[in-house]
Order: C-alpha cells, then sequence, then structure tokens
C-alpha cells in the first residue's frame, strides 16, 4: 500500500512539483484509518483499470490533467470573481456530454478522495454516520452516482434487503461506477436528475457536489424533497469558492448552504466544514480557499 | 520599469502572499529555493502580480516560468 501512494507521489513530484508540495502537506492527516480505506480502494482500483487495459499511470494523468484544468479555472475565479460557466446547457456540452473530457475528470476525482485531506475527511465522515440510518434505510438513492466510491461503501454499509437506486447524466459516470461496483442490486438510471420520477420514494438519498453544477440548487433541493420519504435523510456535499470546468452556481460561503437548506425545508442534524487547503481561516478568507461542506439533513417539522 | 524595479515589486507580492518578511528573490529563484511556493501560492501570485501591474498572463506563460526571472521577462514584455 504505502508503495502504491509512493509511486503516485513520486510521479506526481516529477511531473508536476509544485502540485507535489501540496500533496505532501496532506499526509499528516492521513491516520490509520486511512492507510486501511486507501489500500483497500486502491488494490480495487488498479484491477479495475487493469481490466480496462489502463494502469495507474494513466489514472495518475487523468488527475494531473484535472488539476490544470482547476488551476485554470481558479486563476479566472480569482481574476473575475466568478465561475467560467453558468448555464447547465454550456457545461453539458463542455463536460458531461463528452466523454474524453469526463474519462480523465472522473479519474481524477476517484484518485483525489485519496489525495486530497477534505475529500478523504468527507468521506471518512460518511462512512462513520451512515451506519446510525441503516435501519431506517430500506431504499436508498444517489443522486450524480460519479465514480460510484459513495455508492460502493453504502452497498457495504446497508443492509442487504436496502434497494440501491443510481441516477447520473453522464454516459461515462454511468459506466464507471458500474465498473468500480459491479453489483446488480443497484438499478442504474441515466438521466438529468429533473426528468426522474417513478413515483418511488427514497428514506435515503445521497448527494455529493452536484449542488454546485446546477443552475438553481434551491429548486434541486425541492426536486429531493419530493423524492424522500417523511422521515427520510438527505446527505448532501457541497463546496463554497471551488472553481472546476463543471460548476455553476457559486456559494460564497457555509451560510449560504446553510440557508439554502432551511428554505427547502429541511434541517440539519449533523454538519461539517472541511477547508480544502491547510491555512488560517483569515488567510482562507482572504485567498478565498474552498471549503467543502456536508451534512445529514431531514424535513423540519412544522411548528405551529 | 526595469527588471530590478520590477523584480522588487514581485518580491513585495511574494513577501505578502507568503506572509515572509525575510524573504528576498533573485531573478535565478526557483520554487524549490522557496518551501512555500506551492501551487495554492502560485495562483495567487500570478493572480497579485497581475493585478499589480495591471496585465493579463496566457496559460501558456504561466506554466513556462522556472524562475522569478522568466516571470520578470513575461512582465517586462507587457509593461514596454
Ligand atoms: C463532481 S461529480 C460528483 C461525484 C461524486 N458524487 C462525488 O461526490 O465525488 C458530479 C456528478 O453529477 C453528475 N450530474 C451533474 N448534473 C446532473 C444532473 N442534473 N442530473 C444528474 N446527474 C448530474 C455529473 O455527471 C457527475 O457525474
Amino acid at each position: 500500500m504505502e508503495q502504491t501512494i509512493n509511486y503516485i507521489y513520486n510521479k506526481i513530484e516529477a511531473i508536476n512539483p509544485i502540485h507535489s508540495k501540496k500533496l505532501k502537506k496532506n499526509i499528516a492527516f492521513f491516520d490509520e484509518r486511512y492507510d486501511k480505506l486507501a489500500d483497500a480502494f486502491f488494490k480495487k482500483y488498479i484491477q479495475i483499470l487493469q481490466l480496462q487495459n489502463k494502469t495507474l499511470d494513466y489514472a495518475i494523468d487523468c488527475y494531473l490533467q484535472m488539476i490544470a484544468d482547476v488551476n485554470s479555472e481558479t486563476i479566472e475565479f480569482l481574476r473575475t470573481g466568478k465561475y467560467t460557466s453558468s448555464t447547465f446547457e454550456e457545461v453539458n456540452q463542455r463536460v458531461y456530454a463528452r466523454p474524453e473530457t469526463m474519462e480523465y475528470y472522473m479519474h481524477g476525482l476517484i484518485m483525489s478522495q485519496f489525495l486530497w485531506k477534505h475529500h478523504y475527511q468527507m468521506l471518512d465522515y460518511f462512512i462513520n454516520t451512515l451506519p446510525g440510518y441503516r435501519n431506517k434505510t430500506k431504499s436508498y438513492l444517489e443522486i450524480g452516482v460519479g465514480h460510484g466510491l459513495y455508492l460502493s461503501k453504502a452497498l457495504e454499509i446497508l443492509d442487504d434487503k436496502t434497494t440501491l437506486t443510481a441516477v447520473d447524466i453522464s454516459r461515462t459516470s454511468i459506466a464507471l461506477a458500474k465498473s468500480f461496483i459491479n453489483d446488480d442490486r443497484i438499478a442504474y438510471n441515466l438521466e438529468n436528475i429533473y426528468d426522474y420520477n417513478n413515483g418511488e420514494k427514497f428514506d435515503f438519498i445521497t448527494l455529493g457536489e452536484v449542488l454546485e453544477h446546477v443552475e438553481n440548487p434551491l429548486q434541486l433541493l425541492l426536486k429531493i424533497y419530493g423524492l424522500l420519504s417523511d422521515n427520510g435523510v438527505l446527505f448532501f456535499t457541497t463546496p463554497t469558492n471551488a472553481p472546476a470546468i463543471d460548476h455553476i452556481y457559486l456559494f460564497n460561503n457555509v451560510n449560504e448552504i446553510q440557508a439554502i437548506i432551511k428554505a427547502a425545508g429541511f434541517e440539519i442534524e449533523s454538519e461539517r466544514s472541511f477547508l480544502s487547503e491547510e491555512v488560517s481561516p483569515e488567510k482562507a478568507e482572504k485567498f478565498k480557499i474552498a471549503i467543502l461542506y456536508g451534512a445529514f439533513v431531514k424535513k423540519a417539522k412544522i411548528t405551529q | 520599469m526595469n527588471r530590478s524595479e520590477i523584480l522588487k515589486t514581485v518580491n513585495e507580492v511574494f513577501i505578502d502572499i507568503l506572509d515572509d518578511e525575510s524573504l528576498v528573490l533573485t531573478e535565478e529563484t526557483s520554487a524549490n529555493d522557496v518551501e512555500d511556493w506551492d501551487s495554492l501560492n502560485h495562483i495567487q501570485i500570478v493572480v497579485a502580480v497581475e493585478k499589480q501591474f495591471k496585465i493579463r498572463f496566457t496559460s501558456q506563460e504561466i506554466l513556462s516560468w522556472k524562475t522569478v526571472g522568466e516571470m520578470i521577462s513575461s512582465i517586462s514584455s507587457k509593461t514596454l
């Protein structure tokens, strides 16, 4: 395992030394739980790459390509204060509907789950909190399943009889999630979430890094409210100040996210905020450093 | 502005972004010589230098610099 991680770090250092400095700062946060999780992940991931005649080097290239995108988007964001795209149609053309882009993006993103401190911390939060909802969850839906890592963990944690459904607008994401999970229990739907409706209500919904991809996050949350059973729980994550090729809605701070959750009729059961860089709060604000916010929320009781 | 004046201004930007008053840059300084010059700070430096000199770099330029001197050459070609 250490071998794999070291291999990745060395390769990145050779190709992009400036970025490698940032990654090395993350190592300090990785504990024993990380080692176990990352170990299991990379074993499985390398096998899947091999099945597709790809190597770990391919995945590292994908990751660095994603980093190059993030860097140029960040420069533009710092210049203008805005994300470069503002409509769903733009990012659909530019990203979701373009397999060449989506392919490196999703491989890059899955690598980042174990290379970025805040991505690992969020996954860890999910894995540690989901078991508390195991008994109440008979049906599970993930929206914007992407690479499938979160769904693979839900599959491990939830009861064998729980039904699992995944929705994603990108063919590439669905294919990657399928290859990563490879389990008949999951019903995959290649669809825009706004078009998805088969009348079913879900006890648990996961929405990982999707809110910033829609023009109107409140509208998406209202849609989800409708898909959730009365006592159902939504786990969602979304970043502030996180320029990327397919981000269109800018949350300037965590308060804005919390406000929208409340406006959609939810109340927060538990929440976390993780800074994407190891800097002081003052510097984070000055530099507009991304914060990844995640929360477990449920329908607010109407008190009158 | 001549190169040494540009270097002086660039040095001030680095000091501000990296929070290091003692930092002394030369044209030969590279990211290897400055511990905190990582990807995050690099991007912040690029945008702060642009604002300071009222110029825009191209993405090729940003990727091509190996030393402070090369950055100064880019600035100098735009502030003539
Ligand atoms: C940034 S990825 C997130 C992947 C994963 N959930 C995670 O948290 O790392 C966003 C995913 O949402 C999908 N997506 C974006 N907009 C969507 C929409 N309107 N309906 C369904 N899926 C969407 C994209 O195709 C992509 O796979």
